[in-house]
């Protein structure tokens, strides 16, 4: 690819011009902003290849607009430029994938040496991406799929191959193609003019029919409507169906009906969701890589301090090692989890449980990487709550889910002097929901964190998370048909809320 | 009396492997978690070599480089850098803020970028230490 357009961002104009000036020289096509917002708006339109930001603006300064930047496209290529030295800035940066940093004043060689090494970055990734095209191109072809079916659908009507039936005024079968026998399982020969439409249709499809017809002239077609119908040799069929009511003179002669097989397009529908979540979690991959390879490092680091412990015959090491191996590879069995759990339907698998038996197996499964990092847990358990019909996976998992986030939001938070807790409360609501709340007084989030808190790529633990963990707990909690809330303040922490419908027990 | 090397990471896995590669080569390790209490313990210890993360909770280790660098007490002390960071955007980092600060803090005495081999790291350590 040619790299050819930069987007010049500084609050100052005549920075600007120069620059764009001397990179117009040098023959890239430029775009200029005065401001973050500016800056962020001509990105999204133009999609420059390249971006060139001053760190300090008025508004929104140059992090933020870095890290919009990244939200939208997390390999686009940004250069810092900078002149306030500041550490906390430049680190902020770094973590939000700065690739380079130029100082103020910003001198041509500094710049177009910056440019080159973006550019040559960008070559780079143009192979990478052609994996995530390929997932792409399957969907696109779905898609067209699913149009040429309903063009051939339309195909069908027209050369009078859906299946039809009609129906005199006495409800007696007098019109059956070929395609209504292969759709009801019933020879023509046994049904014209020997069925009638209570003999045909099951019961709540031959009313609709009946119903059209007694509702007089304005009813007497309908627009195509889906349902599924149930044939007498037990097959069920999605369908979509239209029906007109046949008038002679004003009198009621009968009734049309057409029926197209859904079968084969409800099945491309669920093929291209199927596909497009394989896209999200192509999007994902350097994330997951980059997991991967920290997972690697435990693995290879552990297996060293083993090999150790072996040789020296020195059970200490061995046992440390062997600890580290072992929460590597509980790491490498969560991930491949969350990517079942995310690409895969689930229905809930409900049986009896005590959820709040729930709650203290799971406490107790981080009790003590919680104790190790100074974390207390609290539980207020709701003793009223027995035995309920509900999937304890779903609860299981997303309350663990939920917990590790609590400590890694105790762990992350800079104040220090602060006494972090960890609040897991059960109850039930208004509704009769079971709920149960994690609460933390971590580090909290800010409103940008708070919005992409449920995106597939997003993680805002660096190397440390998959960017799944949410996502497959709010998945599993939408399966239960339940709701998940947060409420959070940076620098206060989060609460996170979970409420699940469950049906009683002794009923089942 | 073998050499003191302290290891300031937060991931716990790390810590472990390096504190084996170092006994295996008869150097005393020393570890700390995080910035903070890698500063307190380098204060404390006069470690003879420091290894150091560069993205961790609490003071991160730019912070804690920068300040030792610029300690004339301490500066001596050699640094092999241990991390996931690439080393061309850490040094565009640290060169830029050299040129605002006016300050001149060197590049890191070793840069190693993680995974690193044992072998690897006892390389590094020896480069330094002898």
């Amino acid at each position: 690819m040619s790299v050819n357009k930069i987007l010049i961002v500084d609050d100052e104009e005549i920075i600007v011009k120069l620059l764009s000036m001397s990179l117009r020289s040098d023959g890239y096509e430029t775009v200029t902003a005065l401001s973050g917002e500016q800056g962020l708006e001509i990105f999204k339109s133009e999609s420059p290849d390249i971006v060139v930001t001053d760190i300090k603006m008025p508004g929104m300064d140059g992090l933020e607009l870095l890290k919009k930047i990244k939200e939208i496209d997390v390999e686009k290529e940004v250069i810092i430029v900078t002149g306030h030295g500041d550490i906390d800035s430049t680190i902020t940066a770094l973590q939000y994938g700065a690739s380079d940093f130029i100082n103020k004043p910003v001198r041509d060689e500094a710049l177009s040496i910056a440019l080159e090494r973006a550019k040559a970055k960008i070559d780079i990734r143009e192979k990478l991406k052609e994996y995530t095209e390929n997932l792409e191109f399957k969907i696109a072809e779905a898609t067209d799929e699913i149009r040429r079916k309903s063009n051939f659908q339309r195909l069908l009507i027209r050369s009078s191959t859906d299946a039809i039936v009609a129906f005199d005024h006495d409800w007696k079968v007098v019109v059956y193609n070929p395609e209504a026998a292969k759709m009801f399982g019933e020879a023509a020969k046994d049904v014209r003019n020997k069925m009638t439409i209570d003999d045909l249709y099951t019961p709540k499809i031959a009313k609709i029919f009946k119903n059209q017809a007694k509702d007089g002239k304005q009813q007497n077609t309908f627009s195509w409507r889906e349902n599924i119908i149930n044939t007498k040799d037990g097959r069920q069929i999605p369908v979509r169906y239209t029906s007109n009511v046949l008038h002679e003179k004003g009198e009621f002669v009968g009734t049309v009906n057409f029926f197209q097989d859904l079968t084969e397009i409800k099945r491309l529908e669920k093929e291209l969701v199927q596909s497009e979540r394989l896209a999200a979690v192509g999007q994902t991959v350097s994330g997951l890589a980059h997991y991967v390879k920290n997972i690697l490092i435990g693995l290879k680091g552990g297996s060293y301090v083993v090999d150790v412990g072996i040789a020296k015959n020195d059970t200490e090491k061995f046992k440390t090692g062997w600890k580290t191996i072992k929460r590597n590879i509980k790491r490498v069995g969560d991930l491949t989890q969350d990517l079942l759990t995310y690409s895969k339907q689930r229905e809930p698998a409900f049986e009896l449980c005590l959820p709040n038996d729930i709650v203290d197996d799971v406490i107790e499964l981080v009790k003590d990487t919680a104790e190790s990092k100074d974390i207390f847990i609290l539980k207020e358990i709701d003793n009223s709550i027995g035995e309920i019909m509900a999937d304890p996976q779903t609860i299981h998992r997303s309350l663990l889910n939920l917990i590790n986030n609590a400590i890694d939001a105790c762990v992350e938070d800079e104040n220090i002097s602060k006494k972090h807790i960890i609040e897991i409360k059960t109850y039930r609501d208004q509704n009769n929901y079971f709920c149960f709340d994690v609460k933390d007084n971590g580090c909290g989030m800010d409103e940008d964190i708070q919005k992409q808190l449920f995106d597939p790529m997003f993680s805002s633990k660096g190397g440390k998370g998959t960017g799944l963990g949410l996502l497959v707990t709010s998945k599993l909690i939408e399966e239960h048909k339940g709701v998940i809330e947060t409420k959070t303040s940076p620098g206060k922490g989060s609460i996170f809320t979970i409420k699940l419908p469950y049906g009683k027990a002794n009923k089942g | 009396m073998s050499k003191k090397v302290l290891v300031v990471d937060d991931d716990p896995d790390v810590r472990s492997f390096v504190v084996t590669v170092l006994e295996e080569n008869q150097y005393m390790p020393l570890v700390a978690q995080d910035g903070i209490e890698g500063f307190e313990m380098i204060e404390k210890e006069k470690p003879d070599l420091v290894i150091l993360d560069v993205l961790m909770p609490r003071g991160s280790g730019i912070r804690l480089y920068r300040k030792l660098k610029t300690k004339e007490t301490l500066n001596q002390i050699p640094v092999i850098m241990f991390t996931g960071i690439a080393l061309r955007s850490f040094l565009k980092s640290q060169k830029a803020l050299d040129e605002f600060n006016g300050e001149e803090v060197p590049e890191p005495d070793v840069y190693l970028e993680k995974p690193v081999e044992p072998e690897e790291l006892v390389a590094a350590i020896k480069k330094k230490l002898g």
